[in-house]
C-alpha cells in the first residue's frame, strides 16, 4: 500500500483510514440527530399543550401524499444500499443505474412535497399568525410553523443529499469505487439513509396523529 | 508496528437479498401504519405509530446503514444521540403535563 495516493500519511492502512472516516461521519450524523432533535422536542411540547389543534391540523394534511413521500424515500434508501453493494462487487454500471434511480426518487420526493406545499399555501395553511385555513383553535399556527420548519429543513437535506449523490454517481460511473475502497460512496450513502430515517419519524408525527 | 486490521468487519458482506427483504419489510410497515391511522384508536394511535416508526428506523439503521455488521464506537453514536433526544422530550412533556393549568397558554 506504500505510495497509495488515497492513504493519508498518518494512517497505517486504508482500512484503518476508512474506519476513522466512518466514525467521523457517524459523529456528524449524531449532530444531525440533535439538530432535528430540537425540533422534535418543540413538537412534543406544543403537541402536549395544543393537542386538539394539532390533531385537527394533521387531518388537513394530505395523508395519501405523505405516504407516497414515505414510500419514495424508503425505496430510494433501498436503491442507495444496493448501489453501494453493487459498487463493492465491482459492477460499476449496475451501481451507477442504482444511484441514478436514487437521484430520480429524491427528485420525485421534492416534486411531491412541492406539490403539497402549493396546496397548503393555496388553502391558507400558513405558519404562525398568517394561518387562515379554518381550524379555529389556538395552536393551529404553531402546528404549521413546526410543519414548515421540520419538513423544510428535511427537504433542504434532501437537496444537499442530491448534490452529493450527483457527484457520487459520476464517480461511480467513472469506476472510482470498487472492491477495496469506497469510503466516499459509503459515507454519502449514510447521509442519504439519515434523511430517510428522519422522514420515517416526521411522517407519523405530522400526517398520522 | 502493530496493524489494526482487526477493526474491520468480520465475515462475508451482506447480500442483495437482505436489502430486498428490508425494503419489503419497510413497505409493509408503512402500509400497516397508514392502515392503522384510518382506524380510531384513541390515545393509542400516536404510541402505535411511533412504535412502528422505531421499528422502521431500526431496519434502516441496522441494515441499510450497516450498524448490524459494524463493531465498536460507531454503534454508540446514534444510540447516544437518540437517547438524549428521548430524555429531553420526556422531561419537557412531563413538565407541561404537571403544570398548574394557568401556567400554560390558553387552549
Amino acid at each position: 500500500m506504500a505510495g497509495d495516493a488515497r492513504l493519508a500519511h498518518h494512517f497505517s492502512s486504508l482500512s484503518v483510514q476508512a474506519h476513522a472516516a466512518r466514525l467521523g461521519m457517524w459523529l456528524f450524523l449524531g449532530t444531525e440527530v440533535l439538530l432535528f432533535g430540537g425540533l422534535f422536542v418543540g413538537y412534543a411540547m406544543y403537541r402536549t399543550v395544543y393537542r386538539a389543534a394539532f390533531v385537527a391540523c394533521s387531518h388537513h394534511l394530505d395523508r395519501a401524499l405523505g405516504t407516497v413521500d414515505t414510500l419514495v424515500l424508503i425505496t430510494s434508501s433501498f436503491t442507495m444500499a444496493l448501489g453501494l453493494h453493487l459498487a463493492r462487487g465491482g459492477r460499476a454500471r449496475q451501481a451507477t443505474a442504482a444511484l441514478g434511480a436514487t437521484l430520480a426518487l429524491g427528485l420525485a420526493f421534492l416534486a411531491v412535497h412541492g406539490h403539497e406545499y402549493a396546496g397548503d399555501i393555496a388553502a391558507g395553511a400558513l405558519p404562525g399568525r398568517l394561518y387562515r385555513a379554518g381550524v379555529e383553535l389556538p395552536g393551529a399556527g404553531i402546528f404549521y410553523t413546526l410543519y414548515y420548519f421540520m419538513t423544510g429543513l428535511h427537504s433542504l437535506h434532501v437537496v444537499f443529499g442530491l448534490v452529493l449523490l450527483g457527484w457520487l454517481t459520476r464517480r461511480t460511473a467513472r469506476g472510482d469505487f470498487g472492491a477495496g475502497w469506497d469510503t466516499p460512496l459509503e459515507l454519502g450513502g449514510l447521509y442519504w439513509h439519515l434523511i430517510d430515517l428522519v422522514w420515517i419519524f416526521l411522517y407519523p408525527l405530522l400526517y398520522l396523529i | 508496528m502493530v496493524t489494526t486490521e482487526a477493526v474491520d468487519e468480520a465475515g462475508a458482506p451482506p447480500s442483495a437479498a437482505r436489502y430486498l427483504a428490508c425494503w419489503i419489510a419497510l413497505v409493509l410497515l408503512t402500509g400497516l401504519t397508514f392502515a392503522l391511522s384510518t382506524v380510531d384508536l384513541g390515545g393509542w394511535s400516536l404510541a402505535l405509530a411511533l412504535a412502528i416508526a422505531v421499528a422502521k428506523g431500526s431496519v434502516v439503521a441496522l441494515f441499510f446503514m450497516h450498524l448490524w455488521d459494524h463493531v465498536g464506537a460507531v454503534r454508540l453514536v446514534l444510540v447516544t444521540a437518540v437517547l438524549f433526544v428521548v430524555v429531553l422530550s420526556s422531561l419537557v412533556v412531563a413538565d407541561v403535563l404537571t403544570r398548574f393549568p394557568l401556567a400554560l397558554p390558553p387552549r
